[in-house]
């Protein structure tokens, strides 16, 4: 049985560390606090569904599809909200207020447009691979599968292109950065559909395996949020390590305890982290006055 | 008539918490995400005393405050002195934890079928309020009151040294003041008046379930205080009116029942934003929101 929670710990956890670095590459480099990231994450999902199932077409095309959409609608919140802020003068604040209106308006649009009961996408029951004592469905085997596929790409780009320095280049000194010469509203724009892409694939891997309604988004960003801060804020790859601990973590604490507890056990290590060691288990030790 | 006193009833106890978040959120800088928790863990504690002692509320408040306000000096304890968002973070999971435990503790709390037919306080311990207008008149005591020690608070030097930490805190620490001490405080009142809130939810519904404690309600409170405005107290006030009662007008506009309850959701997001955008600092505020 612990091989089975692992494994299954595993899976969920590579959700979360996809999820995770789509909130952390916006949170890093603009320290906006993203919380319309959940709206985008259900955004992503219903356009999974209706694509998929009332229109037809295959699965990849649909995620494809779905995809392209949450990029857009992603491009839209920082062209239509955040980059008039930031050329306001508005502080963090400000902007994370309007992050919680964006999150409000994009959750009540689906809601009302698709009603909220839930939803599956995929209806039959699913063949699975056994290994050993282990058992693995095969839309847990696409999870990990595309999932570690994307992070690991996400992480060579970030470290080898010529756009990933910059991105850590504008979330280490933003003045700097300017003066410099280079323009911090082309490399947002680049952040907020790479954001869109992680965030949209990660929701479509999920709703996949286990449906959709227009209220689940707020809960995967709280436990992206955790795998972050428990990795470490202030680089991408500790997003991995974060979301991968919160999983396997999860997943025995509901396998030997029980489900409904998950969530403060989770919340529990989020706070003995933050007492004892806020940068997490790997990320950039700052002080601050 | 009774539909208005019910959102007058309504309306008092979000001034109470939105007063409460603004001595943390607009008079220290602390974002906190946990208001929601606290008004939880004082509508619950108020429900044990209620439906096991017979004492007057008074007895009740003072236990329920000491309650909450100890549980806010855990936080306090372990982070008041970290910094911008890692003090968010410790808030957001405290009040995930309470909210799992409301939600999971059966035997005390009933899960997620909650507490319902609870006893309403009694004043001195004689006057049992019954009804909607007793209910009335005494939320508008305790605002009322909550009101007065908010504005005694602004004015006095406590006050006046928490806007001087607001503005700069390295110039407070070097006049030899402990700024620690000085948030650990702001949030231990704001977390009591919360509690204070939470029995009185708890006395006038008298049904209380995990669904009203959530972090979406902590996100609700915290954005009324946005759209009002930090720092006085007009600015609390304006903003527990604005979304207790514009989104109650909104049901006489005459939109569908079935997308009503979705579009007054959608037209309060979109408030949000063009106020972020129009007034930065609030309907009725002094002060932009600062830097984290």
């Amino acid at each position: 049985m612990l091989a089975q929670f692992i494994i299954n710990g595993l899976i969920m956890g590579v959700n979360y560390s996809l999820l995770a670095i789509g909130f952390a590459i916006v949170y890093n480099t603009t320290k906006i606090f993203h919380i319309a990231a959940a709206g985008l994450y259900v955004f992503a999902a219903y356009m999974f569904w209706l694509f998929s199932v009332p229109i037809g077409l295959h699965s990849i095309i649909a995620g494809l599809v779905s995809v392209i959409l949450t990029m857009s609608l992603s491009l839209l919140c920082e062209i239509g909200v955040y980059r008039p802020l930031k050329h306001l003068k508005a502080t963090n604040n400000v902007a994370m207020i309007a992050s919680i209106g964006l999150l409000a308006i994009i959750i009540n649009s689906i809601a009302m447009l698709f009603g909220n009961n839930a939803k599956v996408i995929q209806t039959v029951s699913s063949e699975s691979l056994t290994i050993g004592e282990i058992l693995i469905t095969s839309p847990q085997l696409i999870q990990v599968s595309v999932g570690v596929i994307i992070i690991l790409l996400i992480l060579i780009l970030l470290k080898r292109s010529g756009w990933g320095l910059r991105l850590r280049a504008l979330s280490d000194d933003e003045i700097l950065f300017k003066v410099l010469g280079y323009n911090p509203d082309a490399t947002r724009t680049v952040i907020f559909l790479m954001s869109g892409a992680i965030i949209a694939i990660s929701s479509d891997l999920t709703a996949y395996d286990l449906g959709l309604d227009p209220q689940m988004g707020m809960n995967f960003l709280v436990s992206a949020i955790v795998a972050m801060i428990i990795g470490g804020i202030g680089k991408t790859w500790t997003c991995l390590i974060g979301g991968l601990t919160l999983g396997v973590l999860q997943a025995l604490v509901s396998g030997y305890f029980s489900a409904s507890w998950q969530n403060a056990v989770s919340f529990i290590l989020l706070l003995l982290f933050l007492f004892l060691k806020p940068s997490g288990i790997a990320g950039i030790k700052t002080r601050t006055v | 008539m009774l539909y208005i006193a019910h959102i007058l009833i309504i309306l008092n106890i979000y001034i109470i918490l939105v007063q409460a978040a603004n001595l943390t959120i607009g008079m220290s800088n602390l974002l906190t995400l946990c208001q929601a928790a606290f008004y939880g863990i004082g509508a619950y504690l108020g429900t044990l005393f209620l439906n096991q002692f017979n004492i007057s509320f008074l007895a009740i408040a003072a236990i329920v405050m000491t309650a909450t306000g100890v549980t806010s000096l855990i936080i306090s304890f372990a982070s008041i002195r970290l910094k911008g968002d890692f003090f968010i973070f410790a808030t957001l999971a405290f009040q995930m934890i309470v909210f799992t435990i409301l939600n999971n503790w059966t035997t005390v709390t009933g899960g997620p079928n909650g507490i319902s037919g609870i006893p309403s306080i009694k004043i001195f311990g004689l006057i049992q309020l019954k009804g909607i207008y007793p209910h009335l008149i005494f939320s508008y005591v305790v605002a009322a009151a909550t009101i007065l020690l908010m504005r005694n608070i602004i004015r006095s030097p406590f006050g006046r040294t928490m806007r001087a930490i607001r503005t700069d805190e390295i110039a407070v620490v070097a006049t030899g003041r402990n700024a620690s001490m000085y948030k650990t405080w702001a949030f231990f009142i704001s977390a009591a008046l919360s509690g204070v809130a939470g029995i009185l939810y708890a006395s006038y519904i008298p049904y209380i379930d995990p669904s009203n404690f959530t972090l979406d309600e902590s996100i609700f409170i915290l954005s009324a205080l946005f759209i009002g405005g930090i720092g006085n107290i007009k600015g609390p006030l304006l903003g527990a009116v604005f979304v207790v009662v514009i989104p109650e007008l909104l049901r006489f506009v005459g939109l569908p029942t079935d997308i009503a309850a979705d579009l007054r959701q959608i037209i309060y997001g979109l408030s949000l934003i063009i106020v972020m955008f129009c007034r930065p600092q609030g309907i009725a505020g002094v002060l932009q929101p600062s830097n984290r």
